[in-house]
């Protein structure tokens, strides 16, 4: 397992490096002129000059890329061009807000979509089955973002039972709770219908093993079978999606972000990107490329320790 | 068999009774806080609850970023002088006793006595004053903002509470956008050197009615009462701004009871009108924005004035407008809105299109067929809605448009020839947008001969127009400054090269529990808010 973990941990490195690299040039690719945008119309070229050698972009590419890489080995994420603090404050500040977002989304969908796909592979082709088939897909289907203005105008417009906007009071668990139910259910619902339907294909699969045979030989319940040995096995692909949906949802928040004016991850790069802020852009890409790896990584290392056959094979 | 599972390693058993626990739990959070609603977010009347279009970044009055930061210094600084609430734009004393234009270039001026700055920083003082103005007049602090003061020649100190400002050159715009505008905010000397004359969104200290309690980035700006304020009792104990850069989630967000005041979009205007949020009000000024169909005369095809003047003969304004601003907006007669210097009644060329009379003034031009051009715009809604309708407008006259939209960073350089060179003259049409302060100076100053291939895309250059423009600057008789601009304007349009859009609208939408104060643009004045 520690063989394992290195060589995963290896990987993990050489992905960060190679896809801040591509997301780096490909920043510098975009046309548009920073400076311009940042300082305004009125700026001389006085301050532009002097911003431009601030922001190091009057060196070569390469020159740039390798001294945000030293920097960052430092601890040093750049300073924002606009508020001037530092972008790892900047960055950690706003975290916790795409974190626990994240975290609720993909946990209701998990507690809603995991059951669901079990019930269907137990009670295959019965109409609950074909009802959650079809509530699955439907789920899938539907954008996040109707799902999040649909929701915003019924439970915050009509029925005014929760916030619509905002993140709610610091310190005050409840509102800032209050403050999270509905972007989670926009971001979490499509997830529900995947994991229905993975869950569901895996279930099958593994009902159908020799060692699920044996097990309702020897007169085990359904219910051990079912939670205790098959979903065991069943679950494994599921662990290895949430880890990359996770991932995934550190970018795809952005929308529940801007729709419910919340503050996050997603929010800030993509201002940062539409104002050219290189700094804040490059420190918040590679903390979120550095968390996608190790939310994946985790993912595979649980996968591993489950499954002894996943640890063999790297 | 069970107990042989729980000691194997990894190994965490999913019982029937662990799912309905988890159930259980997280159905009670859910129950919980839709059986309690609204407990922790209920409107409080001594809380004022005001939208900004995007966070603030710089309180520093030498570097702010967007009007943004201008609403809270509003609330938390003093300037001399400051707009006043209405629909016309006047300014008021503010931080002034008294301001006397003794001569074209010396303003004197009294500081009202008692006015003190937060945190043991003192009273307000001309040198306050002096060091505000200097600060940003300095090219060396690098101020964005140097041009506003840069016919300021020193600010002199009589007394502790007398100054006067003193002009190397008569500058008609100080009144109207320096004094009042952020350039005109006071800060106190002895708390800048404090922190070494810089700061961005955590002011050293404050002299307003409010002062800044915290500022969560992307989440809240809040404001408290100044203890240190000792002119009248501010109506609200708190007021809280919230950044919110989508007009439709704010109008959601006001539906919903979360905000007290916000703009809202053009589109949604109607709506507001004929179904009305409950206890609200909506309002609709007219903006200082101008929009305006841009014609390149630098380049190849469109270098022929016949060719631009067909174009400007081809547009219906009044299509446009319909489309992209559910007709909500009214046809702009050139650059400066109504309500300012220089606005003009007319434009030479009507609203309606005459496509008759561009294909004879193309076929003049060498294009009985008519021809092909391209449109820039930006990837804007409204912005696209204009250019489809143009591109249907220009249809009728024969000319084919073809239509690219571009992201903003990539937009805002297309015309600037440090980035694009020589493929700045590539550009035919072009639809934009400006904002400007409410001196037509600043609406002008973008299309002098100096700023081909900075600002002024459409390469529009005119020895008459420049010397207009640096005339009207140091003309004081409003009435003679009108006529200039108005000249000024009318070059614009014969030249070919601009068809005036309009100057939009500004629709906003405010709870009845409140009396609102904006300025004649709708932007609050949020220190002259009060309750109903």
């Amino acid at each position: 397992m520690t063989y394992y973990l290195i060589k995963r941990l290896g990987v993990a490195a050489i992905t960060v490096v190679l896809a801040v690299s591509l997301l780096y040039g490909m920043i510098h690719a975009v046309p548009g002129d920073p400076l311009s945008v940042i300082l305004g119309p009125r700026a001389t070229p006085e301050m532009k000059a002097e911003l431009n050698k601030r922001m190091g972009l009057d060196k070569p590419f390469v020159i740039q890329l390798g001294t945000f890489f030293v920097n960052v080995l430092q601890g040093d994420l750049g300073i924002d061009v606009f508020s001037e603090k530092s972008v790892s404050e900047i960055f950690f500040g706003q975290l916790p807000f795409t974190v626990s977002l994240i975290f609720l989304a993909i946990g209701w969908s998990a507690l809603l979509g995991i059951p669901l796909g079990c019930y269907s592979a137990v009670r295959r082709n019965t109409l609950i089955d074909k009802l959650t088939g079809v509530f699955s897909v439907g789920t899938i289907a539907i954008p996040s973002f109707v799902v999040a203005l649909y929701s915003l105008l019924i439970f915050a417009v009509w029925l005014k039972w929760l916030p619509a906007i905002g993140a709610g009071k610091e310190g005050d668990f409840m509102d800032r709770l209050s403050h999270l139910l509905l972007p989670s259910f926009a971001v979490g619902l499509g997830w529900v219908g995947y994991l229905a339907r993975l869950v569901r294909a895996s279930m099958l699969e593994v009902l159908g093993e020799n060692h699920i045979r044996t097990a309702r030989a020897f007169g085990l319940k359904e219910s051990t079978i079912v939670l205790g040995y098959a979903l065991r096995l069943a679950i494994l692909p599921t662990v290895a999606l949430l880890g990359v949906g996770i991932g995934n949802m550190l970018s795809g928040a952005v929308f529940a972000e801007i729709v419910f004016a919340r503050p996050g991850v997603g929010k800030l790069i993509y201002d940062s990107v539409i104002t050219r802020n290189y700094p804040l852009v490059m420190g918040s890409v590679i903390m979120t490329t550095i968390l996608f790896v190790l939310f994946t990584t985790v993912a595979d290392l649980i996968s591993a320790f489950l499954d002894p056959r996943i640890r063999e094979n790297l | 068999m069970s107990k042989s599972k729980k000691t194997e390693p990894g190994y965490q058993q999913i019982t029937r009774r662990r799912f309905v626990q988890l159930s259980t739990a997280t159905t009670a959070i859910l129950m919980g806080e839709a059986a309690f609603p609204r407990t922790s977010w209920s409107a409080d009347r001594n809380i004022l609850r005001i939208r900004l279009y995007s966070d603030i970044l710089n309180l520093d009055p030498a570097f702010i970023k967007s009007k943004n930061e201008d609403i809270v210094n509003g609330c938390t600084q003093n300037k001399l002088i400051a707009f006043k609430p209405g629909n016309k734009w006047e300014w008021g004393l503010q931080a002034a006793e008294y301001m006397k234009q003794v001569s074209p270039t010396r303003i004197e001026f009294k500081l009202k006595e008692g006015i003190m700055f937060s945190g043991g920083f003192g009273e307000m003082t001309t040198e306050d004053v002096k060091y505000s103005y200097e600060r940003i007049a300095d090219p060396k602090t690098k101020s964005p903002y140097v041009s506003d003061w840069s016919l300021m020649e020193k600010i002199e100190i009589i007394d502790k509470y007398k100054g006067a400002i003193v002009l190397s050159k008569p500058f008609a715009p100080l009144w109207m956008t320096s004094l009042p505008g952020s350039s005109g905010t006071i800060v106190s000397k002895k708390a800048m050197m404090s922190v070494g004359e810089k700061f961005t969104t955590a002011p050293p200290t404050f002299s307003g009615p409010y002062m800044i309690k915290e500022w969560k980035a992307k989440q809240v700006t809040v404001l408290v009462q100044n203890p240190a304020w000792t002119g009248p009792k501010p109506e609200f104990k708190e007021i809280q701004f919230y950044p919110i850069d989508d007009e439709k989630t704010a109008e959601i967000g006001f539906e919903a009871g979360d905000l007290d005041f916000t703009r809202i979009s053009v589109s949604s205007y109607e709506m507001f009108k004929t179904n009305p949020v409950e206890n609200s009000n909506v309002v609709n000024k007219p903006s200082l924005y101008y929009s305006w169909l841009g014609i390149n005369a630098e380049n190849p095809v469109t270098k022929d004035i016949r060719v631009r003047k067909a174009v400007q003969m081809a547009v219906d304004i009044n299509d446009v407008l319909e489309a992209a601003y559910f007709g909500m907006a009214k046809p702009a007669t050139g650059i400066i809105p109504p309500g300012l210097i220089g606005h003009r009644e007319k434009t030479i060329n009507p609203p309606k299109a005459n496509p008759a009379g561009a294909k004879k003034l193309l076929a003049e031009a060498g294009y009985p067929d008519g021809l092909d051009l391209t449109l820039d715009c930006l990837n804007k809604t409204t912005i696209i809605t204009q250019a489809q309708v143009i591109q249907s407008s220009l249809a009728e006259a024969g000319i084919r448009l073809k239509v690219n939209v571009h992201e903003s960073g990539q937009f805002w350089v297309l015309g600037s020839e440090k980035e694009m060179k020589e493929k700045v003259k590539n550009i035919q049409l072009i639809t934009n947008r400006f904002s400007s302060q409410p001196d037509p100076y600043w609406y002008t100053m973008w299309f002098v001969t100096e700023q081909v291939g900075v600002w002024n895309w459409e390469r529009f250059s005119n020895a008459e127009f420049d010397k207009l423009h640096a005339e009207a600057a140091i003309e004081v008789d409003p009435a003679k400054r009108d006529k200039m601009y108005q000249r000024m304007q009318d070059l614009m349009e014969e030249s070919g090269c601009y068809r005036f859009i309009t100057h939009e609208s500004a629709p906003t939408i405010y709870r009845n529990s409140i009396i609102p104060a904006m300025d004649p643009e709708g932007v609050p004045i949020v220190r002259h808010f009060k309750k109903a």
